[in-house]
């Protein structure tokens, strides 16, 4: 066996590349449950890309015949339920994790120097991922699909000059109907999945290269131990191989959870108007997306002018892009910038409202709350280069802290 | 050191009993994935199929598809019964010893009615679909009728029973049947469990 | 701070008031029923005897039913198989054409097997309780949750006929504690419906959680004993 092993690592580089990156790659020791989220991310993604696979076989991209296949594999296909379930909790456990994820990024300055690439390609994932999560949504074909399809195709119009040729590619007809779905099925299942695995393989090379942040926000590398290694690191492989594993456990338990007794999360993870077929000729009373999509709905509502709403949305999506540069601070955790810290508050409160407000129905009561969140979500991001340059901080310790 | 060591044992030992029930989990996690593929509810529906037989004329066959597979059905006239009897010595199973047919298909029409015979139409040998050649004289001089198969040549009867000398081992299949619906329907159910169809 | 979380609660109260505000409709009442096997036998019979007639529910199959509920080919067949294209293996449709249903009743009767996904049981209960006479539509009936719907009362005979306040002015066969019984038992099979995997999901529930807590505890002790070298 070891003389095996010895005759393919002398020609593929494993054993280089498990030292580099597992048992010789150093991470922070004092990572707490902000810092599983990104493996769980990965994992989500594994289990989107099975359980959709086996989704696949079953799936027909008909407008005559989605919606029925959908049902085929709630009733016929033997434990076909598991496959549903599993792919529609997959979808919403994939956003769960990853705001917790951004959200570490955003509490423990993550962004920072040298980091913003790593923060880049990451938001860069985010927002294929709602793509991804868009496209998936149109497939089975409920009234929903069919509708939110059409409000999300209508946006692509709005582009200036060639809005109506791009959203006649996105759309491929008149309506949404089978070249709809054919394409948004190649997307879907083929296109942008390989976009979504090659962006986590560069996100990881560039994690890697520099290394991880931690809760204290400061840089362990800048302390090395005799034998070169930081002080405060540990290498992956075992210590935060076996803590993954752990977290991946009880990440399944509550997976599974939700799987056998919840699936619908009584209508958030699984939208009840969707269990109607797809009607050209009749809009659902409202027309909501998924809830992870709610607070840039909420945007997009609260101003009223099309070119304007979508300018907005577009604003709210750019201006992380420039956090890295945005923030000015050279202290990089919350832990040590009370300020800061109110910032975030105020900023999680408002994508919170902004999301129960994009779930209701359109109503004009809910113009100004969703004008006032969402001027502090953009304030947030544009106040910050001055709050962060004048703001107080605490002390930053040398050497991180293991709670 | 010992502290090591002790480590060392307990890391192992967890490492492996966690793997093993790691393992077994992910063994039946992946069970209904796998079954996921099995054939569905839908084909089991699909399983039966029901032919209106009042259009077939005498000495006509009509070719249906059952579970994706063709079946043969005739509407026998009382000279192809008769040319029955006549082949047998020419036969290599005459007298349905192998289990191709249901009992109450076990004689000599390998029928329920003489006149209406149905029966898969998969040669026995490499699963081709013979050819219906039921006038006489159509194949050679002394051809009384049957079906010849154009893959590699096997000849069968008017009942589908097999003649010797040929590629193909035994008699073609009769699935079972029944007459629906005041006997305007034939309704072919399923394979007769012994038989073999190639 | 404490201004921003005033402001906040004060915008969520108006919101929800608002929102409170537009959906003045009928409230819905909840049915009380235990989702087991006696109340969804029950409830299948009543919906082959009263509903199989107009309204299809084709992506469930008898031979599921069977399965599900515990019943024998025998007993499906006598029980639930009743329209004349009823099959085994095949979907629970009826013999009523598309066409013929627009003519008669106005409307096509939709077909209900994810009806209590798309309305909800709380909507599906009040619903077939809320019916009432009403000889200004071409049925005679109209009904408080669906105004103008096209359906006729068919459990009237049961539940009694009602005027629009609500007043009984024709006694069905039963009370109203059994007529209550007999829409629950209904609204419990249109939920089943909806879900047969229900059934098995509850049944593998425990097993599964059990492993996976198993499993969370020894990668705990795992975790823990590979940290102990780290200070």
């Amino acid at each position: 066996m070891k003389g095996l092993t010895d005759w393919i690592n002398d020609r593929l580089p494993f054993r280089e590349l498990a030292r580099e990156h597992l048992t010789e790659y150093y991470a922070p020791k004092n990572f707490n449950i902000w810092y599983v989220f990104g493996s769980l991310a990965l994992l989500v993604l594994v289990i989107q890309i099975v359980s959709g696979y086996f989704l696949l076989i079953h799936y027909q991209p008909n407008e005559d015949a989605a919606f029925d296949s959908v049902q085929t594999i709630m009733f016929d296909v033997k434990w076909g339920w598991v496959l549903r379930y599993t792919h529609t909790t997959g979808a919403s456990m994939f956003f769960i994790v990853v705001y917790l994820h951004m959200f570490r990024g955003l509490m423990y300055g993550s962004y920072r120097k040298p980091r913003e690439l790593l923060w880049i390609i990451g938001f860069i994932i985010y927002l294929t991922l709602m793509a991804e999560a868009y496209l998936g949504y149109v497939l089975p074909f409920g009234n929903m699909s069919f509708w939110g399809g059409k409000v999300i195709t209508s946006i692509i119009e709005a582009v200036p000059y060639v809005g109506d040729w791009l959203g006649s590619l996105a759309r491929g007809g008149f309506g949404i109907g089978t070249p709809t779905l054919n394409r948004f099925m190649g997307m879907h299942v083929v296109l942008v999945p390989l976009v979504l695995i090659a962006l986590v393989a560069v996100h990881v090379l560039a994690l890697h290269k520099v290394g991880s942040n931690n809760p204290d926000g400061i840089e362990i590398k800048e302390h090395p131990g005799p034998d070169g290694k930081p002080l405060d690191g540990i290498p992956f492989h075992p210590f935060y191989t076996v803590k993954d594993i752990f977290g991946t456990c009880v990440f399944l338990t509550a997976f599974c959870a939700i799987v056998l007794y919840a699936p619908t999360m009584n209508g958030l993870f699984i939208e009840l108007a969707n269990y109607t077929p797809a009607n050209p000729l009749k809009t659902p009373p409202d027309i909501t997306p998924a809830w992870y999509l709610a607070p840039f709905y909420a945007m997009l509502r609260s101003v009223p002018n099309k070119l304007g709403g979508i300018g907005a949305l577009g604003l709210a999506v750019i201006l992380p892009f420039f956090l890295p540069w945005l923030d000015r601070n050279p202290v990089k955790s919350v832990r040590y910038r009370p300020v800061y810290l109110g910032m975030l508050a105020v900023l999680v409160i408002s994508v919170f409202v902004l999301g129960w407000i994009g779930m209701q129905p359109a109503s004009p009561a809910l113009l100004l709350p969703g004008r006032i969140f969402l001027g502090l979500y953009l304030l947030f991001f544009l106040t910050l280069p001055v709050v962060s340059h004048f703001e107080p901080t605490k002390q930053v310790p040398q050497r991180v802290n293991m709670s | 050191m010992s502290d090591n060591q002790i480590d060392e044992k307990r890391r192992k030992f967890l490492t492996t009993v966690t793997s093993v029930v790691g393992a077994a989990g992910a063994g039946l996690a992946a069970t209904p994935f796998v079954k996921s593929m099995e054939p569905d509810a839908s084909v089991q529906a699909a399983s039966t199929t029901t032919v209106d037989i009042g259009a077939i004329g005498p000495g006509e066959q009509v070719t249906v598809k059952w579970q994706d597979k063709p079946v043969f059905i005739v509407n026998r006239t009382p000279e192809m019964l008769a040319t029955l009897k006549k082949v047998t010595p020419e036969l290599l199973d005459p007298d349905n010893k192998l289990p191709q047919q249901p009992p109450y298909c076990n004689n000599m029409y390998r029928s329920r009615k003489p006149e209406w015979f149905v029966m898969v139409g998969v040669c026995t040998h490499l699963c081709c679909t013979p050819t219906f050649k039921p006038q006489q004289g159509s194949v050679n001089p002394k051809w009384l009728g049957g079906y010849h198969c154009p893959c590699h040549g096997s000849f069968y009867d008017l009942s589908g029973r097999v003649f010797k000398d040929v590629p193909a081992p035994r008699n073609m299949a009769i699935p079972e049947y029944e007459f629906t619906d005041n006997d305007t329907k034939i309704k072919i159910t399923s394979l007769y469990p012994k038989s073999k169809l190639c | 701070m404490k201004y921003a979380a005033a402001l906040i609660a004060l915008t969520c109260i108006m919101s929800a008031a608002v929102v409170q505000a537009q959906e003045a409709q009928v409230s819905l009442k909840s049915p009380h029923y235990s989702f087991d096997r006696q109340t969804l036998i029950r409830g299948a019979k009543l919906f082959v005897d009263r509903c199989l007639t107009c309204h299809t529910l084709k992506y469930l199959r008898y031979s599921r039913v069977g399965e599900d509920l515990g019943l024998s080919k025998a007993q499906v067949k006598n029980m639930l198989m009743a329209p004349a294209n009823a099959e085994y293996h095949a979907g629970m449709i009826n013999t009523m054409r598309p066409g013929d249903a627009t003519k008669w009743l106005g409307a096509a009767p939709p077909d209900l097997t994810l009806e209590a996904r798309y309305r909800g049981t709380d909507w599906i209960y009040t619903y077939l309780k809320s019916f009432y006479v009403d000889s200004s539509r071409p049925s005679g009936w109209n009904n408080h949750v669906f105004p103008h719907v096209a359906m006729p009362d068919v459990l009237a005979m049961l539940g009694g006929e009602r005027d629009r306040q609500g007043k009984l002015i024709k006694q069905g066969s039963l009370n109203q504690e059994q007529f209550d019984q007999v829409v629950a038992d209904l609204t419990a099979w249109l939920q089943y419906t909806s879900d047969p995997s229900k059934i098995q999901r509850m049944s593998l529930g425990p097993w599964v959680i059990g492993f996976l807590v198993t499993l969370s505890i020894l990668t705990y002790l795992l975790k823990r004993v590979y940290w102990r070298a780290v200070h």
